[in-house]
């Protein structure tokens, strides 16, 4: 089996820069919990998606073998820098570079220093604890114009491209739920789910994750995309599902929980 | 202290192309040109500028997006390296440049007064965004003009158009107050294209200027029929049409910063003097000014009357004194 685990996971890096607030810090250690059940599947790398980096020309993939450095999100600066060290299987991203046109879709490898990678990847490294020598990610961008379908080809692809190197993956879309925000200052103490409809609407797409109803989940995603904001229509989401060529068994959810009044939560995929 | 000035504002589209079609020695990835017609457009209001001789500038960026409110470069000395990513293969760039933080403040207080809410950024690891960058480098490639750097909040594009225009006509009226009150003579930097529809695929060289052509037909006749209306001075119907243009041509003016620098400025029904007109990866891109100081409003008076009406007018554009 190439795939060996599969999480879906909060990009906003709230909970990585402040875990000291209760309900970040909750989606930290669930982060954390998830993170330790990656690496106990033991995969050669790890296939990541992430809602924040943004592609509108191509499909990119992350070619640099390590990235280094110090991030600064555009928004949450005053909570402090986000270092990285970053190590990329760039073995498996060539390929997928190299597979991306027979999908129908145009590609090229990311190869540069101080590219800004994105707050939603660099969380995620730090709290999962991948993109390490020993976790190499593979990492491809969320093209704006790719709808759920390209979405789920192109992760459908990168695990054929791993199975044919050999490698098993592990599996991480990276994203919100709802994704309504505050849009005044907030004390992170009081921080909650922007509204009872989004609310529900995350429960519910939760309990069909859990039930593995993956019917009425591709039936409802548009409508919950519509209804609640959902981050960049749940593509990240789809990611998982190309990955898994549209099968899990159920899921654990480690955590959920308000960012600024979006909805996040740390899923660990049962395969 | 003397009141302030707003001498001139421009329309200063940010393409990172232009950039690399310069071979400027901040940018790492050298070109073979391309883009001629918008860098000339450019040299033209450097030229403009130069003759001006500003304290500082201020420029409104759709690439830094903020969600909770409205946030300013809050530190004296910022630079490290640019790199685009969309374009990295085009902008590598190495800056450094010097914030005006206290005319920053001042905005930032301001715009709390009106209602908004506002940010310093006190970051000093803080990578300034692309789109900041590259308005800075097309206008003053020398870099010796203090800057104010201000983010785009996304309300545009999280609520409506209508209330994100809102917003930046009180954050033009908050940046006026604060340059008054500051005493500067500042020059206002809207760092926008026009029509926004765009190529999905990059031409193997990317200064082929044979493979360079507007994307969309109707995106470029809006173009043609908003520059008209600038260059006649016919503000008022631009900002009426504004939302159309935005629904219709995918216009990056829909970021704000054309409308919080035409507030600011106390909607002149000035004419703007092309400089220039292109596309880039399909894009619609104009270099325009309004110089306020030769047309004899650069003044801002307490009793000045255009600021006075400016502090007191709805939003042209905004959808909530018009109907469409």
């Amino acid at each position: 089996m190439t795939v060996v685990s599969a999480f879906l996971v909060p990009g906003n890096p709230l909970p990585c820069l402040k875990p000291d607030a209760l309900v970040w810090g909750r989606l930290a250690s669930a982060m954390q919990r998830a993170g330790r059940a990656l690496a106990a599947s033991r995969p050669d790398a790890v296939l990541v998606y992430s809602t924040q980096w943004y592609a509108v020309l191509d499909e990119q993939w992350l070619t640099r073998p390590r990235s280094q450095g110090i991030h600064v999100d555009e928004n949450w600066y005053e909570y402090g820098d986000m270092p990285y060290d970053i190590h990329a299987d760039v073995e498996l991203a060539y390929a997928c570079v190299a597979s991306s046109p027979k999908q129908g879709v145009h590609a090229r490898g990311i190869n540069y220093d101080h590219f800004p990678i994105d707050s939603g990847t660099i969380s995620a490294c730090t709290l999962l604890g991948i993109g390490t020598q020993s976790l190499p990610l593979v990492v491809a961008a969320n093209n704006l114009y790719h709808d759920a379908a390209t979405t789920e080809k192109l992760a459908t692809m990168a695990v054929q491209c791993a199975a044919e190197q050999g490698k098993r993956l592990a599996v991480v879309g990276i994203g919100g739920l709802s994704g309504s925000l505050f849009r005044t200052e907030l004390d992170p103490q009081t921080d909650r789910i922007a509204t009872a409809s989004d609310d529900d609407w995350n429960q519910k797409i939760l309990r069909l994750i859990e039930a593995a109803d993956i019917t009425r989940l591709r039936q409802v995603i548009p409508e919950f995309s519509r209804e609640a904001r959902a981050d960049m229509g749940f593509k990240h989401f789809h990611w998982v599902l190309g990955a898994l060529r549209g099968r899990f068994m159920g899921a654990r959810v480690h955590g959920y929980g308000p960012i600024y009044g979006s909805g996040a939560a740390v899923i660990e995929f049962t395969l | 202290m003397a009141n302030g000035e707003i001498i001139a504002g421009f329309l200063a589209p940010h393409p990172p192309h232009l950039v690399y079609g310069e071979n400027p020695p901040q940018n790492e990835p050298r070109s073979e040109g391309g883009w001629e017609p918008l860098r000339w457009a450019y040299e033209k209001a450097r030229a403009s500028l130069d003759a001006m001789r500003p304290d500082v500038l201020l420029v409104h960026s759709p690439h830094w997006i903020t969600s909770v409110g409205h946030h300013f470069l809050g530190v004296r000395q910022l630079s490290g390296k640019s790199v685009d990513p969309i374009f990295p293969n085009l902008f590598r760039y190495d800056f450094s440049l010097e914030v005006d933080v206290d005319l920053a403040e001042l905005c930032a207080e301001e715009g709390r007064k009106m209602g908004l809410v506002t940010k310093m950024m006190r970051n000093p690891n803080f990578r300034v965004d692309y789109g900041t960058i590259t308005t800075l480098h097309m206008i003053r490639p020398q870099w010796d003009i203090p800057v104010v750097g201000i983010s785009a909040n996304n309300t545009p594009y999280y609520l409506n158009t209508k209330e994100g225009m809102v917003e930046m006509d009180l954050l033009g009226k908050a940046t006026r107050e604060a340059i008054r009150k500051s005493g500067r003579k500042a020059v206002l930097l809207a760092s926008n294209t026009l029509s926004h529809w765009h190529f999905h695929e990059e031409p193997s060289i990317p200064e082929d200027m044979s493979k360079e052509h507007p994307q969309n037909l109707d995106g470029y006749r809006w173009d043609m029929r908003m520059i008209e209306l600038m260059r006649k001075g016919k503000m008022r119907e631009y900002f009426k049409l504004q939302p159309q243009f935005i629904e219709e041509s995918f216009a990056e003016v829909k970021s704000g910063a054309f409308t919080w620098m035409h507030a600011a400025m106390g909607y002149p029904e000035l004419a703007g003097e092309l400089y220039g007109y292109g596309t880039v990866i399909g894009t619609g891109n104009a270099v325009m000014e309004w110089n306020l100081r030769k047309a004899g409003l650069s003044q801002l008076d307490t009793a000045d009357s255009a600021g006075a009406s400016a502090l007191n007018r709805e939003p042209y554009g905004s959808g909530l004194q018009t109907t469409y």
